[in-house]
């Protein structure tokens, strides 16, 4: 658009030079960039940089849905760190934090076991696996609102899973009298219902990583390893999983960023209850919004969820950023993730333990 | 040895099976709920494995073609035709606001490393936030340029939030593209932006189909945002969803079920149409198979 017209062909350096911002001068392409990234930049603006400024600026007032005058006179009601100091001193913020600690520790934990099972299970071919990929697919696409209501609906407990317990325990193996186990409603099940409809939900993913990243390793290595004599489990721990390391790790810090938001199942299955039991942190602040209408309250614990969040993000970004650089296959390829060890140092080592 | 491993197969089907079960369960429930009428929701006492006498009551109160006076709800509606079309608008809108901004931002990363290094990483940051955290705001804000409960407001906010997926998504499919595509167009004549139009973004096709089907189901998903941000002019299916669950006179089960097959139809048709990219969308591209 701009000077691109006055830069005959012929200058147009060699290939090698081509990297950076020299090739066709700096400039413009200078200005090309910043002219791309405008419309984000304002999205990003209207998302975040203006908001930010509103939230902190609110936590610092008693501002409420109800108060009666507009939020930029919310100064009126300047309380400095008080809302602050509240939710940091407040049991229930605490509370919902290791509520979601907890729930996002279990649900990555299983998905990530049962993922890489199921990827083993489906690593060799069979018939109709095309097909059957397919089922294991789908809860992933599921609404996660809908997720939350057909759990609703499982969970009752005059609902199908206690008949179903109740059919293999009671009718077939006479082990137990009917089940009748309050999954929505004792306090102390419920955060693992809320728990287990995320692993429905979201197994599958870890599913499809760890068959990628099954399907990728180098077979001669396998195979090499297998003829040494190596049994299943020593091939897990010191060729397979170190080569997948870099996905795995990608897969662990995804879901975590994911299952700690968790709100939209939880919601429709327990709406934070039965008391606070399944109160996660995102339901506990939107409580504060919906049922108190504590606007300038809500803003602090955000703000602080939302530092407690950035420390974690930071760290965990680095993994993503490495695999959007390499290409995959590099990645597990090079020494560095299989700690520079060729196949026979490998066993040697596994011999050793 | 040879015994050995018709046995392990036969154990690799078995388990396949059993899983597949369970995760296929719960799917399985809400579809035939959707086609049971009402004396075979919730009985007490029993479980209706299987619709007794199946019917599509369900789907028609849903989809508004009977009248609505049903058992529990004599005066509040199950129609939810509204609530699907404000769903479609909302999603569209905000999948081409992200795409737009993103596609633009993601060519301007990839290609001049604008914004700087750090760009990007700041972009992914906002995803980790929990939408909650940052609502208040947004509601507040929204309600002052009187935007609160209408499409804009959603477009916006859809749009913003995103477009982190956009960027990282198609700075993926840019990254692989060979820089020579684009600089072989301005040898021949274009300007930058001819290079983008006519070579560059022709050569990402399929990349930008699945990043805009994958932002739609991303933005169709969403309930909390419209949750907080709708009241009724631009409620979403889920919140209507939501709000048949609360009801207090009891529950909908069967129209809620039928809303719930209406709801997962686009994403799951959608989303095995782009299953070769479902993953790459779900790790931001990390993971590229």
């Amino acid at each position: 658009m701009e000077a691109q017209a006055d830069i005959p062909a012929r200058q147009v350096p060699p290939k090698r030079r081509l990297r950076g911002s020299t090739a066709l001068g700096g400039r413009s392409e200078k200005g090309i960039a910043q002219l791309l990234i405008t419309p984000g930049q304002l999205l990003l603006l209207f998302l975040v940089g203006f908001p930010a400024g509103v939230a902190i600026y609110i936590s610092f007032t008693d501002y409420t849905a109800t108060t009666n005058y507009p939020w930029y006179d919310a100064y009126k009601g300047w309380i400095w760190f008080d809302n602050y100091w509240e939710a940091l001193s407040s049991g229930g913020f605490w509370s919902a934090i290791w509520r979601t600690v907890i729930v996002t520790v279990l649900a990555v934990g299983i998905e990530f076991a049962l993922g890489l099972i199921l990827a083993f299970l489906f690593l060799k071919e069979f018939r109709a696996r095309g097909i059957v990929m397919i089922v294991f697919l789908l809860p992933m696409m599921v609404v996660p609102a809908v997720a939350g209501f057909i759990f609703y609906m499982i969970f009752q407990t005059d609902g199908p899973l206690n008949a179903a317990l109740s059919f293999f325990l009671d009718t077939v193996l006479g082990l137990t009298g009917p089940i009748n186990i309050g999954w929505l409603s004792d306090p102390g099940i419920a955060i693992y219902s809320v728990t287990m409809a995320d692993i429905w939900q979201w197994t599958p993913l870890m599913f499809l990583i760890f068959l990628s990243g099954l399907v990728a390793l180098p077979e001669d290595q396998l195979n090499q390893a297998r003829i040494l004599g190596a049994g299943f489990w020593h091939q897990l721990r010191y060729l397979i999983l170190p080569m997948m390391k870099p996905i795995i790790l990608i897969a662990l810090i995804i879901r975590t960023i994911e299952v700690f938001k968790i709100f939209d199942s939880a919601w429709l299955l327990t709406r934070g209850g039965p008391g606070d039991a399944t109160t996660t942190i995102s339901v506990y602040l939107y409580r504060q919004i919906n049922e108190n209408y504590r606007y300038g309250y809500a803003s602090a614990a955000a703000i602080i969820v939302l530092i407690i969040v950035s420390i974690f993000a930071i760290r965990a970004i680095r993994p993503i950023e490495a695999a959007q650089e390499e290409t995959f296959d590099e990645l597990i390829t090079s020494e560095e993730f299989t700690g520079g060890l060729s196949v026979e140092e490998a066993i040697a080592v596994e011999s050793r333990v | 040895m040879e015994g050995h491993s018709t046995l392990k197969a036969f154990g690799r089907v078995t388990a396949i099976v059993l899983i597949g079960i369970l995760f296929l369960f719960p799917l399985y429930w809400m579809i035939t709920m959707s086609f049971k009428p009402q004396s075979e929701w919730n009985p007490i006492g029993k479980t209706i494995w299987w619709p007794q006498n199946p019917t599509l009551d369900n789907y028609k109160q849903v989809l508004g073609l009977t009248n609505q006076n049903t058992q529990f709800f004599q005066a509040s509606s199950t129609d939810a035709t509204q609530p699907i079309i404000h769903s479609f608008i909302a999603a569209g809108g905000g999948t081409i606001l992200a795409l737009v901004a993103g596609v633009l931002a993601a060519y301007g990363i990839a290609r001049f490393r604008a914004g700087g290094k750090m760009l990007p990483f700041q972009i992914l940051q906002l995803r980790m936030f929990p939408p909650v955290a940052i609502i208040i705001p947004l509601l507040i804000m929204l309600a002052y340029i009187h935007l609160f409960d209408t499409f804009w407001g959603l477009w916006l906010v859809y749009g913003a939030v995103t477009f982190a997926f956009v960027v990282w998504l198609m700075r993926s499919f840019f990254q692989e593209l060979p820089r020579e595509i684009g600089e072989a167009a301005i040898v021949d004549g274009c300007s930058q932006w001819g290079a983008f139009f006519k070579a560059v973004l022709p050569n990402v096709k399929g990349g930008l189909a699945a990043t805009a089907l994958f932002v739609f189901i991303l933005n169709w998903s969403d309930f909390v945002i419209a949750l907080v941000l709708t009241t009724d002019k631009t409620t979403t299916a889920p919140v209507f969803l939501n709000s048949l669950q609360s009801a207090a006179a009891g529950q909908e089960y069967g129209p809620q079920a039928a809303l719930g097959l209406i709801l997962i139809l686009p994403p799951a048709i959608l989303g095995l149409a782009i299953q070769r990219y479902l993953v790459r969308g779900l790790t931001f591209g990390a993971i590229k198979r």
